[in-house]
């Protein structure tokens, strides 16, 4: 459609909804939103309108509202700290990705992370689920990325050594499903049994992954705790599920290995353009010439794009709500699973129960707008929410075992599917925004297609003989056998101490983790990496430990250690600190 | 055949009587019992022995076992002297990681690594956990800032650092009035402390000498609504709850400080005892004991906090000595497992240990047990059947206080039925 249509619809959509002062522009089938809008509501309300209007590439939403929360951009350091081919800006699992797989070839790679770890974003905050592509729009870039990645984690996750487990999804079809429909129960459960289930396996063909019917009968006997008003199911195998912190830590150590460089608790501040092409990337931590930047910051993808003149998309928001149960529930279901509720919200599958690689049953994820890009609170009624939402599905299942809870913020652009493109104003500026579920699914199949746009783009990648795929193993104490355990003690006696009693998390693991390539400098970099804290006491036990070797192993004074970087102090200073001269301690 | 026996040759095998699991109080009190007449080991996973008592620095330990006031620090350390001066082996930061139900454990350390321990009784004295945050689904943010009260205990008084300067107390049991006082006493500001039930969670000496001394208020029916803070606390809301604990909207008050503390209950460590599969009690969250503090599996001996949560560590000594002497007894004679009198928590009554009778060693024994709801001039009847064996007439029983009844071996032996039930009727 030409932008001359473009303006049209969009008109038609304001006019519609009665929105006043607003000034449309379209290019390139972009839509700029300039004007004035009454509410938070109305700002998400019309560029979602507008972003479902077909053949639309992304909808900038600049439209003004009271209470708009506006970030200062913080000062840089403009001096020259660096040079690289390609600089990758966000340490999320996408931008990691893109990092390993560029690690394959013979360029300078800098990824720029404004936290003191990677992963620090949704990609620590999601469900897990390496999805399988089922749920997802036919036809959409997410769709088709999620089913190539997700069929990449098995080789992926072998080389990295990052658990993994093709635990397939059941979506459940019970005499509650179309329930909204408000059409007669045998009419509503002759469809739910006889029909839907169909529908969903002949999509599963189109898209190319395996799906298959389970009725009734096989479904109590493999998942017995499933709700009675259960009518049937189908199953996607092909799910998986991965720890995505510990596998973009993975993919970031690994990418260390084959010398990309990570700069972390570096905010970009400005993308310099000269003569229509990227010149440099500005951050707190000194300026980095470049004549590729890969814009995969997430929440604040928008944002970098407009720093270089580039802006395509707006962000909003969207908070993902989950709770995550006690380990000892670990064998309460053996698959994840969803409610397929008919006709359900718009680009949301749904959330469910999942299970994790560690155990830990999760019930969630909720969705809804977020004025705030770091809003990542959970509320009363997000939980309420997730106990409504799902325990139709398992009525029976123990909720007083919640261990914790917490929220991620999806990244999405108005037209709801990523935007991974070369810039048509900047040259070698790269999108890759708008990066919600699936992205941890397709996230190696991102990096694919980000290589190609590099090539496309003139970047010269020639294979790097010396690449080496493996990441070693790291130690973890758990999963050994007691000889295993034995011979490990005997070489570093520091893996006899246990630390983390849920977890069974030692001394040597946690040093490990401390001196790792990508090292941990905080107590929650350490959890993520060794699950110290993460068990049923929540570091009540180990945090003391956790300090103390941290401590040690760094030099950092105790009273400055911090929970996750930068204003996370734990302590405010050694005891009588707060008393004055009067009383130093002594 | 070989796969798990295998590993066996390559641990430090060692074979004993009793292994007492846990050096805190409950543990050395059971462990110096024991070695009376048994060859014991003592595990323990901390640096030191004394378990939680060290880092309690504050007076009220011993009036019962001492007859005086003594410091946590001092009433674990007259234990820890005569368990040193015995022949029990210690084995400190060493952990268990598994038991079966043979009573072969295998544990780690950094000295000797894996240790198998082949042992005729065993004692459990693992003591209890904190409740978190998360397990009473406080809403908001997760920065860093929130404590439980135990964990901000053990900064200030162990590791000697400061978690916070402006504080917030959830939850009125003991250890947070403790704490409330500790941090004042450090320089620190309390703003106050709330708690969602309409009585205090803790004894009523500590609400006196920690808040109402230090002009400390203490909010009943009040919770915590909001964490605010991204990287660190910023600030909590608090609001008034109604008679079923939800929030009243328009009672919201923000405060703003950079530390939360919570102390809203303490849970039994119980995961060695399910692993081994011991019987449960949903009500203490404890293994189901007898008299003689012996679970269901013969043999494995509980004792302290483990079995359920204690006011007074006094009452620990007392009942962790009774499961040390038997577990040394076991390993001699093996103990009477025969009849069976079932105790039931009747009306007003959360629950009763033990949960079962079973011998005849004991001279008297010691039910203890918990009301639900605060009554002046109740009365505590203990029945069998249609008779009743006790009455008692109650000043004042509340939840945080526990209630102790001694029945004489006379009135055991007369019981006719299997069953005694514990009713506190009537009361205001």
């Amino acid at each position: 459609m030409s932008d001359g249509g473009i303006l049209r619809k969009v008109d038609k959509v304001i006019r519609k909804k009665r929105f006043e002062n607003i000034d449309v522009k379209v290019e390139d089938s972009v839509v700029y939103l300039n004007g004035k809008v009454s509410s938070w509501d109305d700002f998400v309300e019309i560029g979602s309108l507008i972003g479902a209007i077909k053949n639309i590439r992304g909808v900038v939403n600049r439209l003004e509202y009271p209470g708009e929360i506006r970030r200062e951009r913080k000062k840089g350091n403009r001096e020259k700290s660096g040079e690289a081919d390609v600089v990758i800006i966000g340490g999320g699992v996408t931008g990691c990705s893109i990092a390993r797989e560029l690690s394959k070839y013979k360029v300078k790679v800098i990824l720029v992370e404004k936290e003191d770890d990677v992963a620090c974003g949704a990609t620590k905050a999601n469900n897990a689920m390496v999805h399988s592509g089922i749920g997802e729009k036919v036809g959409t870039l997410k769709q088709k990325l999620c089913v190539k990645g997700h069929f990449m984690y098995g080789e992926l996750a072998k080389e990295l050594n990052v658990p993994f487990k093709r635990c397939g999804m059941l979506i459940i079809l019970t005499k509650d499903s179309l329930s909204k429909l408000k059409i007669p129960q045998f009419l509503a459960n002759f469809i739910a049994k006889r029909i839907i289930p169909f529908i969903v396996v002949r999509r599963g063909k189109k898209i190319g992954i395996p799906i298959k019917l389970v009725d009734r009968e096989e479904l109590m006997e493999k998942e017995r705790y499933v709700t009675e008003r259960a009518l049937a199911a189908v199953s996607s195998p092909s799910y998986g599920v991965i720890c995505p912190y510990f596998f973009t830590i993975a993919l970031a150590e690994n990418a260390t290995d084959n010398g990309v460089e990570f700069m972390l608790d570096t905010e970009v501040v400005d993308v310099t353009v000269e003569n229509d092409g990227v010149k440099s990337v500005v951050t707190t931590k000194g300026t980095i010439d470049t004549r590729f930047v890969i814009n995969a910051a997430g929440l604040y993808a928008d944002e970098v794009a407009e720093m270089a003149g580039a802006r395509e998309y707006t962000i909003h928001p969207k908070k993902g709500a989950t709770l995550l149960f006690d380990k000892e529930l670990g064998n309460y279901i053996n698959r994840s699973m969803s409610l397929l509720r008919f006709p359900r919200a718009e680009h949301y599958k749904g959330g469910g129960i999942m299970v994790t690689v560690d155990s830990n049953i999760q019930w969630g994820p909720t969705i809804a707008e977020c004025p705030e890009k770091e809003d990542t609170s959970v509320t009363a009624e997000d939980i309420e929410k997730i106990f409504e939402s799902y325990t139709p599905l398992l009525p029976d299942f123990p909720k007083k075992s919640v261990i914790t809870y917490f929220a991620g913020i999806r990244a999405s652009t108005f037209t709801e599917d990523f935007f991974i493109e070369a810039s048509k104003k900047v040259k070698g500026f790269i999108h890759v925004a708008g990066i919600q579920s699936p992205g941890l699914a397709a996230a190696p199949a991102v990096a694919d297609m980000v290589v190609d746009i590099l090539k496309n783009e003139g970047l010269t990648l020639k294979q790097r003989e010396s690449f080496n795929p493996y990441r070693d193993k790291t130690t973890i104490f758990r999963d050994l056998d007691i000889k295993e355990k034995k011979r490990l003690i005997e070489k570093n006696p520091r893996y006899g101490k246990i630390m983390c009693r849920c977890e069974q998390v030692t001394e040597g693991e946690i040093v490990d983790a401390i001196h790792s390539k990508l090292p941990a400098l905080s107590v929650d970099a350490i959890k993520r990496r060794t699950r110290a804290g993460m068990g049923r006491c929540q570091g009540g036990f180990c945090l003391p430990h956790v300090v103390e070797i941290l401590s040690r192993e760094t030099g950092i004074p105790i009273e400055k250690i911090q929970k996750n970087g930068k204003g996370s102090n734990l302590f405010v200073g050694k005891a009588k600190c707060l008393l004055g001269d009067k009383h130093d301690g002594n | 055949m070989w796969g798990k026996q295998n590993a066996y040759w390559v641990t430090n095998m060692m074979e004993t009587d009793v292994t007492v699991i846990g050096g805190g109080p409950a543990g050395l009190a059971a462990a110096l019992k024991a070695s009376e007449n048994a060859q014991v080991i003592l595990l323990e996973r901390g640096r030191e022995l004394g378990g939680i008592l060290p880092q309690c620095i504050h007076q009220g330990f011993g009036n019962f076992v001492f007859k005086k006031m003594l410091t946590g620090p001092e009433f674990s350390q007259y234990f820890i002297d005569k368990v040193r001066q015995s022949d029990i082996v210690v084995k400190t930061e060493t952990t268990v990681l598994e038991i079966d139900k043979n009573k072969r454990i295998i544990a780690t350390n950094s000295a000797e690594g894996i240790l198998e321990i082949q042992t005729k009784a065993i004692v459990l004295s693992m003591g209890c956990r904190e409740r978190t945050r998360s397990q009473i689904l406080v809403p908001g943010t997760r920065p860093a800032g929130v404590y439980t009260a135990g964990t901000s205990q053990r900064l200030i008084n162990i590791d000697g650092i400061m978690p916070g300067k402006k504080f917030v107390i959830l939850g009125s049991g003991d250890v947070g009035l403790i704490m409330a006082r500790r941090f004042i006493l450090e320089g620190g500001e309390v703003e106050g402390v709330y708690e969602i039930m309409p009585q205090p969670g803790g004894l009523t000496r500590n609400i006196v000498q920690c808040l109402d001394d230090y002009n400390i208020p203490l909010f009943l029916s009040h919770t915590v609504t909001d964490i605010v803070g991204r990287k660190r606390v910023e600030g909590v809301t608090v609001a008034k709850v109604d008679e079923s604990m939800k929030p009243l909207v328009g009672t919201e008050r923000f405060i703003p400080c950079d530390c939360l503390v919570l102390a809203v209950g303490l849970i039994p460590e119980n995961e060695l005892s399910k692993q081994i599969g011991l019987d449960m009690d949903g009500r203490t969250d404890g293994p189901v004991v007898d008299e003689r503090m012996e679970t269901s599996v013969s043999g494995i001996f509980a004792c302290g906090n483990v079995v359920h949560v204690h006011d007074l560590v006094d009452d620990v000594a007392v009942v962790a000595e009774i499961a040390g002497e038997h577990a040394a007894k076991y390993v001699r004679e093996n103990l009477e497992r025969r009849g069976k009198i079932r105790t039931v928590a009747g009306e007003n009554v959360g629950y009763v240990v033990p949960q079962f009778l079973r011998g005849k060693e004991l001279d008297s024994v010691t039910l203890y047990f918990r009301v639900l709801s605060e009554k002046r001039g109740a009365t505590v009847i203990i029945s069998c059947g249609e008779k009743t064996i006790f009455e008692r007439k109650e000043k004042i029983v509340k939840p945080p206080e526990m209630v102790k009844v001694i029945l004489s071996r006379e009135v055991l032996n007369a019981l006719v039925q299997n069953e005694l039930r514990v009713d506190v009727r009537g009361g205001k």
